[in-house]
C-alpha cells in the first residue's frame, strides 16, 4: 500500500516536472555553484549552479522513462520465448533453454556495456542494451510458470477438446501465469533502473547536460566533499523507487 | 551421482561453447570491422587498411575465422588489443587479480550478511525483528553500489576520518569498496534464504518436531537444515551480479582490475578486449555454477532424483 502511494508520487513528480520545478534543469549560473539547499534552491546548486531540486524532478522523467523503455524491450521477447518453449516442450524447449542459458551466463551489466560498444551511447541505445540483457531472464522465468500452469486440469481439458494452442495459451494459460510474472515485471523494471541509472553513471547516455538520476549521482561524486547534497538528492529517489517496486513486486509474489 | 555430475559438466560446457559463438556472432555483425575501428578512423591510405586487414585474417571466410578464434580460446590466445597491441590473454592475466580479491571478498561479506539477514527475516520470533531483516534486505536491493560508494566514502573517509578513500592499493583500501558491493549483493541472498527458510517452516516434518514437543532451538535447526540449502545456488548466481558490481566499483574507488580495463575497452570500441572480457566472465560464470549444482546435489539428494 506504502509502496503503491510512493510509486505514484514518484510517477506524478516525473509527470509534473514542468509545474513543480522553479528553475529550468539546464540552466547553468556560474556564480551559483555548490551552493547549499536554502528556499531559493531546495536541494542546493551543482558544479555549475544547476538548481539540484529542479534536477532531480526532471531526471526522474528521464530515468524512468528509460527504465519503461528497457522493460518493454525486455518483457515482449522474454514473454514470446518463454510462452513457446514452455507450451510446446521437447526440442524447441531445450533449443530455446540453451540460446537462454548461453545469453544468461554474461552477467547482465557486463553485457549491456558490451551492446553499449556496439550500438554506441545515448539514452535509446541504452534502453535497448539494457532490455536485451534482461530478456534471457524473464524468458526462463515466464518458462517456469508455464510449465506449471500446463499441468491444471482445465488446460488438460481445453488440450483434450481440441482447443488450438494459440487458443489455450491465450485463453486459459496467460491468466493462469499473469501474478507471477507481473511480480517479475516489477523486478525487472527495478533492474533497469539500477542498470540503466548505471551506464548513465558510467557516461555512456550521450547528453551530458541532461537531467539524469545517473548522471546526476556521477557529478555529485566529483564535489562529494564539499557538497554532498548534489549525490543525495537523485541517490535517495533513485532508491525509494527501487524499493517501492521491490516492494510492490513482493507482496504480489506472496499473494499468489 | 557421477552420470548427473558428468551431465550437468557437459551442459555447461555446451551453454560456454554457445556463450563464445554468440560474442564471436555479435562482433562479427558490429558496424566496421577491427580494422576500421582503428587504421580507418585514424586516416590510414587504400592500401595500408587492405594489408592490415589481410594479416587480422578478416577477408577469411567466416567459417574459417570462426576455427581460428576457436583454436585460438582453446590455446588462451584472445586476440590483440586493438590500441595497444598488447595480447588480450596478457592484459586479463595483469588485472585479474585485484578483481578477484575484491569479488571474493566482498562475495564472502554478502554471504555473512545475507545469510544473517535472510535467517532474521524468515525466521526470527519477533515480527518486528523480521520486518527490520526485510527492510534491511530491500535497502540493500535498492542502492546501487554508484551510490552507496558515495556514501560510504562520504562517511568513512570524509566525516570520520576511519579510512582511506579511492586510489592505492594494500589491504586498508580494500575495505570500503569490498563492503559497498557486498552490502548491495547480501540484499538477493538474504530475499532467497529468507522465502527459502520460510517454506521449509511450513513444512511436515517442522509440525511433527513441534507437535513431538521439540524444544525452538531444535525445530529451527530442522528448519535451517533444509532451508539454507538453496543457498549455495545462490551464491553461485551472486557472482555474475558481483562481476558486474565490481566494475563500477573499480572506476569509483580508482582500483586496477578488469572493470577499469573493461571500461577503457568500451569507450574505445577495443573489440578484442570486450569480448576476451565476456567471453571470460561467461566461462567463468556458467562452470561455477555447474559446481554449485554438483555441490549441492551432494548435500541435497533430493536434486540428483529430480532432475
Amino acid at each position: 500500500m506504502i509502496a503503491a502511494m510512493i510509486l505514484g508520487g514518484m510517477a506524478l513528480i516525473a509527470l509534473l516536472a514542468p509545474l513543480l520545478a522553479t528553475h529550468d534543469p539546464r540552466q547553468a549560473e556560474p556564480q551559483m555553484q555548490l551552493q547549499a539547499p536554502s528556499r531559493a534552491h531546495l536541494f542546493g546548486t551543482d558544479l555549475l549552479g544547476r538548481d539540484v531540486y529542479s534536477r532531480v524532478l526532471y531526471g526522474g522523467r528521464r530515468t524512468l522513462g528509460l527504465a519503461l523503455l528497457a522493460s518493454s524491450v525486455t518483457l515482449l521477447p522474454g514473454l514470446a520465448i518463454g510462452l513457446v518453449a514452455g507450451y510446446f516442450g521437447r526440442w524447441i524447449d531445450s533449443g530455446l533453454m540453451m540460446l537462454v542459458d548461453a545469453v544468461l551466463a554474461f552477467p547482465s551489466l557486463l553485457l549491456a556495456l558490451a551492446l553499449v560498444a556496439l550500438f554506441g551511447g545515448g539514452l535509446e541505445q541504452i534502453a535497448l542494451a539494457v532490455g536485451i540483457a534482461g530478456t534471457p531472464a524473464y524468458a526462463r522465468v515466464t518458462r517456469a510458470a508455464v510449465l506449471e500452469a500446463r499441468t491444471r486440469l482445465y488446460v488438460e481439458a481445453a488440450h483434450a477438446i481440441g482447443a488450438r494452442p494459440p487458443g489455450i495459451l491465450a485463453r486459459h494459460i496467460v491468466p493462469t501465469i499473469a501474478p507471477p510474472l507481473i511480480a517479475f515485471a516489477g523486478v525487472t523494471l527495478s533492474w533497469a533502473i539500477l542498470n540503466g541509472a548505471a551506464l548513465m553513471f558510467l557516461g555512456y547516455g550521450g547528453d551530458i547536460a541532461a537531467p539524469d538520476w545517473g548522471v546526476m549521482l556521477a557529478d555529485g561524486r566529483e564535489a562529494f566533499r564539499t557538497a554532498p547534497w548534489i549525490a543525495f538528492a537523485p541517490g535517495a529517489a533513485l532508491s525509494l523507487t527501487v524499493f517501492a517496486i521491490n516492494l510492490l513486486a513482493g507482496s504480489l509474489d506472496r499473494r499468489r | 551421482m557421477i552420470p548427473f555430475v558428468l551431465r550437468r559438466m557437459g551442459t555447461a560446457l555446451v551453454v560456454a561453447w554457445l556463450a563464445l559463438t554468440l560474442a564471436f556472432v555479435v562482433l562479427r555483425w558490429a558496424p566496421g570491422d577491427a580494422v576500421d575501428a582503428t587504421l580507418a578512423r585514424s586516416g590510414g591510405s587504400a592500401e595500408e587498411i587492405a594489408a592490415r586487414r589481410a594479416a587480422l585474417g578478416l577477408d577469411d571466410p567466416v567459417g574459417q575465422q570462426y576455427l581460428a578464434y576457436l583454436a585460438g580460446l582453446v590455446r588462451g590466445d584472445l586476440g590483440e588489443s586493438l590500441i595497444s597491441g598488447q595480447p588480450v590473454s596478457e592484459m586479463l592475466a595483469d588485472s585479474f587479480v585485484p578483481t578477484a580479491t575484491l569479488s571474493l571478498l566482498a562475495l564472502v561479506l554478502a554471504v555473512a550478511l545475507g545469510v544473517l539477514l535472510g535467517v532474521l527475516a524468515g525466521a526470527a520470533p519477533y515480527a518486528i525483528v523480521r520486518a527490520a531483516a526485510d527492510g534491511t534486505a530491500s535497502l540493500a536491493l535498492s542502492t546501487p553500489v554508484y551510490w552507496t560508494a558515495t556514501l560510504a566514502i562520504y562517511l568513512f573517509t570524509v566525516v570520520l576520518g576511519l579510512l582511506p578513500g579511492v586510489g592505492g592499493t594494500g589491504p586498508r583500501y580494500l575495505i570500503l569498496p569490498a563492503g559497498v558491493l557486498g552490502f548491495h549483493t547480501a540484499g538477493s541472498i538474504a530475499r532467497v534464504t529468507a522465502s527459502s527458510i520460510r517454506e521449509s517452516a511450513g513444512q511436515d516434518f517442522v509440525r511433527t518436531a513441534q507437535a513431538k514437543g521439540l524444544p525452538d532451538a531444535q525445530v529451527l535447526d530442522h528448519i535451517l537444515r533444509v532451508g539454507l540449502l538453496p543457498v549455495v545456488a545462490v551464491v553461485a548466481l551472486q557472482l555474475g551480479f558481483l562481476l558486474g558490481g565490481t566494475v563500477i566499483t573499480e572506476i569509483i574507488f580508482v582500483r586496477r582490475g578488469l572493470g577499469r580495463v573493461l571500461i577503457l575497452a568500451v569507450n574505445n570500441r577495443d573489440y578484442p578486449v570486450i569480448q576476451g572480457l565476456v567471453v571470460l566472465a561467461a566461462v567463468t560464470y556458467s562452470l561455477v555454477n555447474a559446481l554449485a549444482d554438483v555441490v549441492y546435489s551432494l548435500v541435497d539428494p533430493r536434486v540428483r532424483s529430480a532432475d
